[in-house]
């Protein structure tokens, strides 16, 4: 015979007041220690923004507000600068690499991770070892090579190209991250695609391939993130043919070109950080799925 | 599938034309057809109101000479000019402000050795000056041209002296501290106008690597074997003593603060604005002036010299602009054209030194009459063709011992090197070792 | 059940056969995968170092061609290099000092978030973001704000009655300023490191509760060693980071030391003010493209391959510990 317990309603006990009193001041000084971090990270885009208002008299005294408010400053910059043709050339950067990179890498990632062959272990050690190393231990060589390298009289060198064309024969990083998502793919649907006739290319192209829409987005916003940001190779290549310069480079050579203009500067600062900013706040799911997809877990 | 093809295809047709139409218009321009003008491009380093001036000169060269067209790009240094040079891609006509380095470009044939045309065109070198023939070739082998030239001297502001009472400048450096203290104004500790600055890098007046206070002090580089003497000669550990003291007079730290947001080359200028009272400079501030700060109540004068060396007043640093031919260059014939016309015709070097307040190059241009006069100015010639105006030595390493040399100053003015002397005989040793290895290969 | 008994004679070889073609389209595809990555690695990775070792022991200036001379480039670089030292300190207290700093900030922060209820989406936001700016951007943004006489921070100091430091301008300030610039940085760590606070089983805090652990207690011997790994992941990455470290250091020289590329200014930016800036790839970047001594800078890099190459084998021989692996084809 089974006797049923009358459920009593739980009883929450009440904490001692010591304890809620303990309780409220650590959530107080949870908060404030992240709303001073908040106001931390915030005050520098604050500052910079003010700056960008400024006039070029104002930008070098000590005052911190505006006045008056010169909006045209960010006009200006584009007067001053060939910031669209800098635009242009840090698109036409990203747009070839990341495609080069999408094409040549997945393919590397699913043999990595769903064919099995001997040797593939040793592979993905290689891969990570070519992911980790500095690029300075190559640069000099790989330079020396492009310069004396001119087919046709066409030259390198002087363009953006020395640095786009190694992304179309795979990349470390992608490789890496689009890997441990094809690892997740249960072996069921590929079984059910080899089943039905489909040999193994036809599987990558069309079933794995569809399956890793969410990785491949990742892969190719951060893609884009770090050929946007690139600023070494991109330095090495193009520092003196100025009608190639990336947005970094063309920003990093400003100050130089407009000597002491701080408030354009700051206002090319903000332009030139916009970008990534939009682009954040449009694709915050790719962006989580690329940082769960480095894998690293407790 | 197709549709993916599609797209890869469609981005990668886009992306190598607007590609390669960039490169079409940084790769060299090949030789022409008999009707179409050669087109040839030359680099220089001077920008915004000096650049405009070099283009207006260029131009009347390109109405004259309706076979060749010319392209200026201007902001050039020499680590571009290096560069372009290294990775075949050059310019046909380069211009550089670094005669320093003329070292480089003779020493190792990055500049074209410029002999045979000048015989050819029977160009005589007694025109340029001495002292512009010495730093435009090295050993003899010369590859460069001078492209008017600069002198040193001291510009000061005639209000703030009167308001404080000085009558003349300074003719030696006890009078230039002893001046600089009167006209310095201070509110608390932070510096409202400063007599002279000494600091090193500060300016191109004060070069860390001291060649424009050489000459003050008869200061020699390099003995008659090429070796560095800095060690050895007093007239060096004496300047930069004085030099620290006179920058402790300030605080170090205040006199960082001072400079911290003036740009020389735009109207924020310090002495400009009035918050330096005397300035070594270039002849060429005169046009600066002229053009950003026409208000200004200034004079010029020579730089006072070591009170030990009195008798040099009126001597002052020279140097230059250099311009030859890169190695690579395709059109050899007409660049030669563009660089006789720049450093031989007297009015092109005329119209172009009243335009950016260089000194003429040549003997004849000095005389020309289309020179407009200047008091200002003048000064400046005079410090050019005084016969104890001196220019930085040339080496095999270029301008690399001069950086060596800066980096050493800086060093020392922060306090950093604990005995002079010996620091000094170190220095001497590693720029030795530098020329030494420079031309017969080997680490730096 | 088909009996294959009968077949089982003949089965064998033709068996074998069908496998080795088998294998044979196997390994061809696998070829035909990884091949451009074959040839991207031999290309742009192989080659280059192994052209690298070589020039290390050349003079090479790119006018003419390489020049052989020993281990004269070695030789100078050990003994009379005033640079080569100072780059390796700067290097090393980098990865002593900001790299620790830089994961203990994130760790916090991602502690402090993983406790808070309302708003956590906007503080993620806020300290995720600056993470994504471009380090050109950042940097110039940072020297123009620790100006050290016109920029907001020390004028807000002097309000304050504290006289600021000259930041970039003070070789003794240039790199904690760097640090600041990184710990503004520090936005992919933080989520990393949130993710795996928040990962934590919940049993374990509360066992630990039942034991009597206070908050400090369990933060100490639950949360830190069941993220630890991760932990230690932040940190490797952090050295490799640090032995790469170029682009704020030579945007912060250049920008600071204030002179305009005018004038043929002798002074070298890298490493201002007085070197303090100077990092080891800083270094090879002026030897190989400033001064154009690629056969030193060719031995610089020999030296920084041979260290990354030490710390990389340490991730990777135990990354199997660190990078959780599902549904793998074993």
């Amino acid at each position: 015979m089974t006797t049923v317990a009358v459920a009593r309603p739980v009883e929450r006990r009440k904490l001692p007041p010591q304890v809620r009193r303990r309780r409220f001041l650590m959530v107080v000084a949870n908060y404030s220690f992240l709303i001073a971090v908040a106001i931390a990270f915030l005050a520098p885009i604050g500052f910079i923004a003010l700056t960008s208002l400024m006039t070029t008299n104002q930008a070098l005294s000590p005052e911190l507000w505006p006045h008056p408010f010169r909006w045209s400053n960010y006009l200006d910059v584009f007067r001053t600068a060939p910031i669209w043709r800098w635009t242009l050339n840090t698109m036409m950067y990203s747009g070839l690499a990341t495609l080069g990179l999408l094409l040549s890498s997945i393919p590397v990632a699913y043999a990595l991770s769903r064919l099995r062959w001997r040797g593939r272990e040793i592979a993905f050690m290689i891969v990570l070892v070519a992911l980790m190393l500095p690029p300075q231990v190559s640069v000099v060589p790989l330079y020396a090579t492009w310069s004396k390298f001119h087919p046709f009289g066409f030259h390198f060198v002087g363009t953006l190209w020395p640095v786009i064309i190694p992304n179309w024969l795979g990349d470390a990083f992608s490789i890496f991250l689009l890997r441990q998502f094809f690892l997740t793919i249960p072996e069921e649907y590929l079984d059910a695609a080899r089943v039905d006739g489909c040999g193994e290319l036809r599987i990558l192209t069309t079933v794995v391939t569809r399956l890793a829409k969410p990785a491949i987005a990742a892969v190719a916003l951060f893609s884009f993130l770090y050929t946007f940001n690139d600023f070494f190779l991109p330095l090495l290549y193009t520092n003196e043919n100025p009608h190639n310069w990336p947005l970094q480079i063309g920003l990093s050579q400003f100050r130089s070109l407009h000597q002491v203009q701080w408030n354009l500067t700051m206002a090319a600062t903000l332009l030139v950080m916009a970008p990534v900013v939009v682009l954040f706040f449009l694709a915050q799911k790719a962006f989580v799925e690329g940082v769960t997809l480095t894998g690293v877990k407790g | 599938m197709r549709r993916w093809t599609g797209i890869v295809l469609a981005t990668l047709a886009v992306g190598a034309t607007a590609m390669g139409a960039a490169a079409q218009t940084s790769s060299k321009a090949g030789p022409s057809a008999a009707a179409a003008p050669a087109k040839i491009t030359i680099w220089v380093g001077w920008s915004a109101r000096e650049l405009k001036e070099f283009k207006g000169v260029v131009s009347e060269y390109d109405a004259k000479h309706s076979d060749v067209q010319v392209k200026v790009v201007g902001s050039i240094n020499d680590t571009k000019i290096t560069n372009a040079i290294r990775s075949g891609n050059p310019p046909d006509v380069v211009s550089s402000f670094t005669s320093a380095n003329v070292g480089i470009y003779c020493g190792t044939g990055a500049w074209i050795d410029l002999a045979p045309f000048l015989k050819k065109d029977h160009i005589s070198l007694s025109q340029f000056p001495k002292t512009s023939l010495y730093y435009t070739q090295f050993k003899g082998k010369r590859c460069a041209l001078p492209l008017l030239a600069d002198s040193y001297g001291l510009y000061y502001n005639k209000t703030l002296f009167a308001k404080a009472g000085i009558k003349a400048p300074p003719k030696t450096f006890s009078q230039l501290l002893a001046d600089a203290k009167k006209l310095t104004q201070r509110s608390g500790n932070k510096l409202d106008v400063v007599g002279y600055d000494p600091f090193w890098g500060f300016y191109s007046g004060n070069v860390a690597d001291m060649t424009n206070y050489a000459p003050l002090i008869a200061g020699k580089y390099l003995d008659s074997k090429g070796k560095s003497i800095l060690s050895k000669q007093f007239a060096w550990s004496k300047l930069l003593r004085w030099q620290k003291s006179f920058v402790d007079y300030y605080g170090y730290d205040n006199l960082v603060r001072f400079q911290a947001n003036a740009d020389e080359f735009s109207a924020s200028n310090l002495f400009e604005r009035g918050k330096i009272a005397m300035l070594m400079d270039g002849e060429w501030r005169v046009a600066f002036l002229k053009a950003e700060h026409p208000e200004l109540k200034y004079a010029t004068a020579p730089m006072p010299v070591d009170d030990a060396h009195a008798g040099l007043y009126g001597a002052g640093s020279v140097n230059g602009t250099i311009i030859g031919i890169p190695k690579g260059g395709k059109n050899v014939d007409q660049a030669w054209a563009l660089v006789k016309y720049l450093t031989t015709n007297n009015h092109a070097l005329a119209r172009f030194s009243n335009g950016i307040r260089n000194v003429p190059s040549t003997r004849s241009s000095a005389k020309s009459k289309e020179l407009k006069p200047d008091p200002r100015f003048a000064t400046f010639i005079k410090i050019f063709n005084n016969k104890s105006s001196l220019t930085a030595p040339i080496t095999a390493a270029g301008n690399a011992n001069l950086s060596l040399i800066s980096q050493f100053t800086v060093k020392y003015q922060a306090g950093k090197v604990k005995n002079l002397h010996s620091a000094l005989k170190t220095l001497d040793k590693q720029i030795d070792a530098q020329n030494a290895q420079a031309g017969g290969g080997g680490p730096p | 059940m088909i009996d294959a008994s009968a077949g089982a004679v003949s089965r064998p070889i033709a068996r074998r056969r069908g496998r080795s073609r088998a294998a044979w389209r196997r390994r061809g595809l696998v070829l035909l995968l990884m091949g451009p990555w074959l040839a991207g690695f031999t290309i742009f990775f192989a080659y280059p170092i192994v052209w690298n070792a070589y020039l290390s022991f050349t003079h090479y200036n790119l006018l003419s061609p390489p020049k052989w001379i020993g281990l004269a480039n070695y030789r100078y670089m050990l003994h009379d290099d005033p640079q080569m030292w100072p780059a390796v300190r700067n290097t090393l207290w980098l990865i002593a000092v900001l790299v620790p700093l830089q994961v203990v900030f994130a760790l916090g922060v991602a502690l402090m978030l993983a406790r808070a209820r309302a708003g956590v989406g906007v503080f993620r936001t806020i300290f995720y973001l600056p993470a994504l700016a471009p380090p050109v951007a950042a940097t110039l943004g940072f020297v123009y704000i620790l100006n050290p006489a016109t920029g907001p921070v020390n004028i807000i100091l002097g309000h304050l009655g504290i006289h600021g430091p000259l930041w970039f301008q003070s070789p003794a300030w240039a790199k904690p300023s760097l640090v600041i610039l990184g710990l503004w940085g520090i936005g992919n760590t933080m989520i990393i490191f949130l993710a795996a606070v928040l990962d934590v089983p919940r049993h374990l805090y509360e066992s630990a509760e039942l034991d009597g652990a206070g908050p400090f207690q369990r933060l100490r011997w639950v949360t830190l060693p069941t993220i630890s790994p991760v932990i230690l992941f932040s940190v490797v990455l952090g050295v490799i980071q640090a032995l790469q470290y170029f682009t704020q250091a030579y945007v912060a020289a250049n920008i600071a030391s204030g002179q305009a590329d005018q004038a043929g200014d002798t002074l070298n930016h890298l490493g201002y003010p007085l070197d303090s800036t100077l990092f080891y790839p800083v270094l090879i970047y002026q030897h190989g493209f400033a001064y154009f001594n690629m056969g030193y800078a060719a031995a610089l890099a020999m030296v920084l391959l041979v260290v990354a190459f030490a710390v990389t084998l340490v991730i990777v021989l135990n990354s199997r510990r660190w990078v959780h692996y599902s549904g793998a084809v074993r």
